[in-house]
């Protein structure tokens, strides 16, 4: 039944993967304001360890510690993204690199808070506790046919996959608004922006600030799918990583996030059969996609394309 | 209508505008002439509040907007098009017009539009072309178009004519002064000093950071040190020469 299509390895690894959306798009959404944050990495820590802490130390409930830790994130993009306004392009990279790093090196050392590199243990997971919830309101696994870890790593998807569609919906609406306006004639001119009225200075903090809550969120849910975070998590391979998921699947529209996201997160395990040559495979399939295509694999044209074949198709029906 | 009382602009250290007085009056077209780094893109700049002044104030409509910033002038009325035509490339040319209109919040800017694109028959043809697939000259006019969607009481021009065919710049030099018989008061800068003489009212010409003549344009077309410093000639009875040679210099830029 239900139960034999459920494989709790491919669930977990889809999660996985929606968490990557989210931290792709938290790149994607600076980036169509014309801001390349490599901060993400930071964002998402200061949102995992705070929701952590918060639910490890005062019993909040997940949502909450979810909620405020990716609050506190998009509150320190407003402080980090005020001065940072005064650079763009390679010296915000490096200047929020920076800052990802000074973020982890804080949670290394504040170990009476953090405990240093060992990393926090017994978080609260988000499966378990949706597991008591459903127990409580009288819903069983069994019910449907499930084994409980089953049914755990299929909730933890669900609420992830809402979270994402919402998250993706948001910033689709907000493309095609004033603001998404903004952010875009911001990334073209700049001085052009500024002549025809936008402020640019709230508009840029705006982006920079929604891609540090973003990443803060993903942060918080990261912690509470995994139960266990240390500040190797959030070091610079992963701000790395995150970028490659913008830019290998196309950083001018938020699909090409997507894709990137779900593509590089499938393609390791996919290879596991080559085992130890995987990442080599992996990096010479980021060597050719820049040389080759350095906009990324979806771009406006491909897009329009691919709409354009379809209205012809249903055209010869 | 714009009044500049002692305006200092700096660049770090360097002083770009070592006090500038300068008036504007409703209803006219005031030219600022001057050579390459004299300072008449950062007083645009500054009038605009691209650029912040260190000392000095600037008034419009008897009101002190000194240090204001540039969207809450553009809601005052002043509108400005950037040097080198900052035009919203990977857009098409109807966006980059709606995004002219952003601060407005009236019901008025469709019809605008229209009447835009009416003025401008080239945009309403290509509407829905990617405006950096356009020609300079329409991308000038793109500009030109957009800052009048703002709706502006006083119209800022950097340099509408660089790197333009001579014909073309005859076209927008025709299409400003329309925009100043329609009611909107304009603030020209101009490297071709001659075409901008011809149709503003009053012109300022600066070196240096410095205003050092002003004058009525009629009075500084014939003027021995405006010839001598921009035209290359010292007498003046050579002018009809001196127009061609102003359109082989345009032709050269």
């Amino acid at each position: 039944m239900l139960a034999d299509f459920i494989n709790p390895y491919h669930l977990q690894i889809a999660s996985f993967i929606l968490i990557n959306i989210l931290l792709a798009i938290s790149v994607y959404v600076p980036l169509s304001s014309g801001q390349l944050s490599l901060g993400s990495a930071g964002f998402m820590g200061v949102g995992a360890y705070t929701s952590a802490l918060l639910t490890i130390h005062f019993d909040l409930p997940i949502f909450v510690g979810v909620l405020v830790g990716a609050a506190v994130a998009g509150c320190l993009g407003i402080i980090i993204g005020i001065p940072s306004l005064r650079l763009s392009g390679v010296y915000l990279a490096i200047a929020t690199l920076g800052l990802g790093e000074v973020i982890r090196v804080i949670f290394v050392n504040w170990e009476s808070l953090t405990k240093g590199s060992i990393g926090l243990t017994g978080i609260p997971q988000m499966g378990r506790e949706l597991l008591k919830l459903a127990r409580n309101v009288g819903i069983e696994p069994a019910m449907f046919g499930l084994r409980n870890n089953q049914f755990v790593y299929l909730m933890v998807f669900v609420i992830l996959l809402i979270l994402v569609i919402g998250t993706i919906w948001f910033v689709f609406r907000q493309q095609n608004s004033r603001i998404g306006r903004s952010f875009s004639s911001i990334q073209m001119d700049e001085k052009a922006a500024e002549s025809m009225g936008i402020n640019i200075t709230y508009f840029k903090v705006l982006s920079f600030s929604q891609g540090a809550f973003l990443a803060g969120l993903a942060g918080a849910l990261f912690a509470h799918v995994m139960g266990y975070i240390s500040p190797s998590d959030f070091s610079y391979h992963r701000a790395v990583e995150i970028l490659i998921f913008t830019v290998f699947g196309g950083s001018e529209v938020i699909i090409g996030s997507i894709f990137g996201a779900i593509f590089l997160t499938l393609i390791p395990e996919v290879l596991r059969f080559v085992s130890e040559y995987r990442y080599i495979i992996y990096g010479i399939m980021l060597v050719i996609l820049m040389a080759v295509r350095p906009q990324g694999i979806l771009d406006i044209h491909l897009l329009s394309k691919f709409k354009r074949l379809k209205r012809s198709k249903g055209g010869v029906r | 209508m714009l009044k500049l009382t002692n305006v200092q602009t700096f660049y770090g250290q360097i002083q770009a505008l070592k006090g500038i007085d300068l008036e504007v009056p409703e209803g006219q077209i005031i030219t600022l002439l001057g050579a390459n780094g004299a300072g008449k893109s950062t007083t645009m700049k500054t009038i605009a509040g691209l650029l912040k002044p260190k000392k000095g104030s600037i008034e419009f409509l008897g009101e002190n907007v000194t240090g204001l910033r540039p969207d809450q002038l553009l809601r005052k009325g002043i509108a400005l098009v950037p040097e080198g035509r900052a035009i919203l490339s990977s857009m098409t040319v109807l966006e980059n017009l709606e995004m002219g209109a952003y601060h407005r919040k009236d019901k008025g800017v469709k019809e605008d539009i229209e009447n835009v694109m009416q003025r401008f028959p080239i945009l309403f043809e290509r509407q829905t072309q990617l405006a950096g697939t356009l020609s300079g000259g329409q991308q000038q006019m793109l500009a030109i178009a957009r800052a009048l969607l703002s709706k502006p009481k006083l119209l800022l021009l950097d340099e509408p004519s660089m790197g333009l065919a001579p014909l073309i710049v005859s076209e927008i030099f025709a299409i400003i002064k329309e925009i100043k018989e329609t009611g909107t008061t304009v603030l020209l800068v101009e490297q071709n000093a001659k075409q901008a003489l011809k149709i503003a009212d009053f012109g300022y010409v600066m070196e240096t950071g410095k205003i050092i003549i002003e004058g009525k344009s009629a009075d500084l077309l014939t003027d021995s040190r405006i010839v001598e410093a921009y035209l290359g000639r010292k007498s003046t009875k050579v002018q009809e020469e001196v127009q061609d040679e102003g359109i082989s210099a345009s032709k050269q830029v």
